[in-house]
């Protein structure tokens, strides 16, 4: 295509001033630049903008932005952090490019295509909270609040969540970060402690930690690995369990190697041992346990060789790092762990973590389990109302009992999902996706989009395009964590062999939401006016909110703001226990609703032949998928290499940076390829990559297709009878090379 | 016709260029619009591709009216798409890899310099709409040497790779063609330069 004419010619013409003046009548008055007065060069903006709360990953560092005419030019640690100090992880500096990601949301968009394989339009704000209003009514109108479901994950994902479960009323709230990571860890220690544990050992003051999976170095959370530096600086020994020779385990003076799936009965045969040999803390156990004697007699079969012979691991080993516990108790840090949904045997497991600290006598104390005692800053949201049982899936009608007694707050994903696939006992046609993508949390895909196939209506609220996102109806931009107020972080100084102080740190912006982004209380809110809500609407911004959080502290933003972001006060000394504090070794109510009282081994199945197990971790730079469309990030690790043992590679053929895909036991591919890691720091009967990889929509354009989703091939569903909270690690797979399948040899 | 008579009406190039990249909706994509983009390439003898929009508006609609298709497009080749977005409309994507990099400063920064600014309701500065707003601006002041530069250090090194990318990938002729419009008038001719004053 060209027009017959140069230019130069063209302006020479008459025709220009012929095609010119009609121009003119047709545009509108308002452009983007106007005139302003002159200014001088190189003085435009440059600040440092306090009050930033990372959110690259969940451990929210105190951040500080330097901004040069409105534009974030670089993230740096808050100086005045008592917590991370001024130091940020690579993908704290990373979230800069998340927040110019070309790829990112910017208008609200609808789709005019299909779900699953979107065509997207943008629409005015209204016109998208209109159609939400009223295709969200519809769903209530005909099926009821219960139609609707909800899967949040994240700071923002907060208010919308308590919006629908607590307002409109429905139970179907599925978050992530309970039942397909910490939950069962949180509801085990409360039936054990009365407390969620959180990752609150004591490291740098502690003589012994004790990892089971445990992989910090590779799990990066700034003060966490300050604090597990300073231990180890400190003299501290380290024992990690784990298959793999993870970051922790190349610095443990005891790497346990352990068969996947039978830590329980590695810390049984550990306290069977401390009690037999009477090396337990007696004077913990008289004043703050309960149920001892029940305890030792239900764990008594579980000697060292028995647990040497289920576990994989010499005898030898369990009695070397019971001794050193033994040793060193109570100044041992027992570490809760955080991921820990991973066999369907999960409750158990941390039941024992929190048993076995116990026997150590290992809370409160120095070393130990110790939570440091923050400021007390109160929360606003929408008001709290009983929906009753009658539509509570978790809720079994006939017994009248729960299903999953112990399941974290909301309802396991499986309840919802066979409820909404199979209509029964109700259906659920309305899906709200905040924050989460549920496509690479919840296992078993196919599962996830026939959830959302029978859906009458699909919302997501997101900044990024996910693999859930292409599901949606209406997709809704959403401002990211350096564009609004929100999330006020808490804590104390990270060694508590400080001095004892606490810190408040609200999420303030560091720079303006561009485009049309909006933040979790402007879109919530406008669905409750367009929803019959808006009497309840407990705040009218983030802001607002975040300024009667502060004021129950007696602080306001402009406070923190000219206190440089953070706001520090004298602390208290942790190390005192509660005189009530008492450890359920054996736990009544746990028998009387038919579960193990103490801790018990529960078997995983074993690997079939010619598989090896599918195992799954944290990586350093990244924050899963969420992070796979960084550019930085994805050049320091775009892609996530198959571990495979060196033994077991000779055998196959198989050589370091080969490139192989993934089939599972159910003949679930992963589309996708990698390269293989040939090491003998894993065991022959299970393969590891990290979490986080081949992202498949097609908008991501750095991560999608880079290295292989292991969600994709977790198909196997197992869910944890106390919690219901999901099992991910009993799949099972053999590897693809040059389109053969490989028989993994045993 | 004077120096300034031919500032003007470059100015109104610009301008009209800078509309036909906005969002289309109904407000101002009018009859008297299209009147005026025909007009204009009839002007450049541009019969094919005026014909060629013609056709694709008044056939059938693939939503629900031909305004509707066009915003559909915008929406695959500038805001968000599957499988990708195919030509974000910001020099700092091509330049930088990014929203709002440092050619995204480097172009707020001359802006101010030649006494203009930002509004609060604008885009990011390097949006091909605010640096043509900005050349018409610059025409209308009649400031050739600051057009000049302008083209040359802020507009033609990511324009060429936007165009490109417009002229393969878009399925209605609307957008190949104002990109075609826009590159005739923007580019840089043999040795010259752009002249506004060829006299
Ligand atoms: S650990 Fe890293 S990603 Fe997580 S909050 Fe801190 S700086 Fe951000």
């Amino acid at each position: 295509m060209a027009f017959n004419l140069t230019r130069r010619k063209f302006l020479q013409t008459a025709s220009l001033a012929a095609a010119a003046v009609p121009l003119s009548k047709v545009v509108s008055a308002e452009t983007g630049i106007t005139k302003a007065p002159l200014d001088a060069m190189g003085t435009h903006g440059d600040q440092t903008v306090v009050g930033g709360i990372c959110e690259m990953c969940f451990w929210r560092c105190q951040l500080v932005g330097k901004v040069r005419d409105g534009r974030l030019m670089k993230l740096e640690g808050n100086p005045k952090s008592i917590d991370n100090g001024a130091a940020i992880c690579a993908r704290g500096n990373a979230g800069v490019k998340l927040l110019y990601d070309p790829d990112r949301l910017k208008y609200p968009l609808k789709n005019v295509g299909k779900r699953g394989a979107p065509t997207w339009k943008r629409i005015s704000w209204q016109e998208a909270l209109d159609t939400c209003g009223d295709k969200l009514n519809q769903v209530v109108d005909k099926y009821g609040a219960h139609g609707i479901s909800v899967f949040p994950h994240g700071a923002s994902a907060k208010y919308p969540m308590h919006y629908f479960e607590r307002t409109v009323g429905t139970h179907n709230v599925s978050e992530a970060s309970f039942f397909q990571c910490r939950g069962v860890r949180d509801t085990a220690y409360i039936a054990t402690t009365g407390k969620a544990p959180g990752e609150k050992v004591d490291m740098p003051n502690t003589k012994v930690m004790f990892f089971i999976g445990t992989h910090i170095g590779e799990n990066v959370h700034v003060s966490h690995v300050k604090q597990y530096i300073q231990g180890l600086q400190n003299g501290a020994k380290l024992i990690v369990a784990d298959p793999r020779f993870s970051a922790s385990a190349a610095k443990a003076d005891i790497w346990v190697q352990i068969k996947p799936g039978t830590d329980t009965a590695y810390m049984l045969a550990i306290m069977n041992y401390l009690v037999q040999n009477d090396k337990y803390d007696h004077d913990f156990i008289e004043n703050h346990s309960y149920g001892f004697e029940e305890f030792s007699e239900a764990i008594k079969e579980w000697t060292l060789e028995k647990a040497a012979a289920e576990c994989d691991i010499p005898a030898a080993q369990i009695k070397e790092v019971a001794d050193l516990l033994a040793a060193n108790a109570p100044n041992v840090a027992i570490h809760p762990g955080r991921h820990v949904t991973w066999h369907g045997n999960d409750f158990q497991r941390q039941r024992a973590l929190a048993c076995l600290t116990g026997l150590l006598g290992a809370y409160y104390v120095k070393g130990g389990w110790v939570p440091a005692k923050g400021p007390k800053v109160k929360g606003f949201s929408w008001k709290n109302h009983d929906h009753g049982t009658d539509y509570n899936l978790n809720y079994n009608q006939e017994e009248e009992a729960l299903r999953h007694p112990y399941a974290p707050p909301g309802t396991p994903s499986e309840l919802i999902r066979d409820c909404a696939i199979s209509g029964k006992p109700y259906p659920i046609k309305g899906c709200v996706v905040w924050g989460q993508n549920p496509m690479q949390t919840i296992p078993n895909q196919e599962k996830m989009k026939q959830v959302f196939m029978q859906m009458d209506f699909v919302m997501c609220v997101d900044i990024m395009p996910t693999d859930a996102t292409l599901w949606a109806d209406i997709l809704l931009p959403e401002a990211s964590y350096l564009e609004r107020y929100d999330y006020i972080k808490k804590g104390t100084q990270w060694n508590l062999a400080e001095t004892h102080q606490q810190y408040i740190a609200p999420r303030m912006p560091l720079v303006d939401p561009m485009f049309e982004r909006k933040d979790q209380v402007y879109i919530t809110n406008e669905l409750a006016k367009r929803m019959g809500h808006a009497s309840e609407i407990p705040v009218k911004s983030l802001e607002e909110m975040t300024e009667k959080s502060l004021a129950s502290a007696g602080l306001s933003i402009a406070q923190i703001k000219a206190e440089d972001g953070i706001h520090i006060q004298p602390g208290k000394d942790p190390y005192s226990m509660p005189e009530d504090f008492e450890v359920q070794l054996y736990n009544d109510d746990l028998a009387d609703a038919g579960f193990p009282g103490a801790p018990t081994y529960i078997a995983v199945p074993d690997v079939p032949k010619g598989f090896a197990r599918l195992l799954y971790g944290r990586a350093p730079v990244h924050t899963f998928n969420r992070s796979q469309n960084n550019v930085w990030l994805h050049n320091a690790m775009p892609v996530n290499p198959v571990w495979v043992n060196n033994e077991v590679a000779g055998k196959l053929g198989l050589m370091d940076g080969d490139t192989v895909s993934v089939v599972n036991s159910e003949g679930v591919a992963s589309g996708t390829t990698t390269t293989v890691k040939v090491t003998p720091g894993i065991r022959k009967d299970c393969v590891y990559m990290y979490h986080g990889y081949g992202s498949t929509n097609p908008a991501l354009s750095v991560g999608k297709d880079q290295g292989i989703d292991d969600q994709k091939l977790i198909t196997i569903l197992t869910a944890d009878p106390e919690s219901g909270c999901s099992g991910m690690r009993n799949n099972f797979v053999k590897l693809v090379k040059n389109g053969k399948v490989l028989d993994m040899p045993a | 016709m004077t120096t300034t008579d031919t500032s003007e009406n470059i100015s109104s190039v610009y301008r009209f260029l800078a509309q036909c990249m906005e969002y289309p909706d109904q407000s101002w994509m009018s009859d008297n619009f299209f009147l005026a983009l025909d007009n204009l390439l009839d002007n450049l003898g541009g019969q094919t591709e005026k014909e060629s929009i013609h056709k694709a508006l008044a056939g059938p609609s693939k939503y629900t009216d031909s305004i509707e298709d066009l915003q559909v497009e915008y929406t695959r080749l500038f805001i968000n798409a599957r499988p990708h977005v195919v030509a974000p409309p910001y020099g700092s994507v091509y330049i930088d890899k990014s929203l709002q990099g440092k050619f995204a400063g480097d172009t707020l920064a001359f802006y101010r310099e030649k006494g203009f600014a930002m509004d609060d309701s604008a885009d990011l500065p390097d949006h091909l709409i605010h640096e043509l707003e900005f050349l018409s601006l610059l025409a209308a002041d009649n400031d050739q040497e600051g057009e000049e530069l302008f083209l040359k250090k802020f507009f033609r090194p990511w324009f060429r790779q936007f165009h490109q990318r417009v002229v393969a990938e878009s399925q209605h002729p609307y957008f190949q063609v104002v990109s075609q419009l826009i590159d005739f008038f923007t580019k840089e001719e043999d040795n010259d330069g752009f002249q506004l004053n060829p006299a």
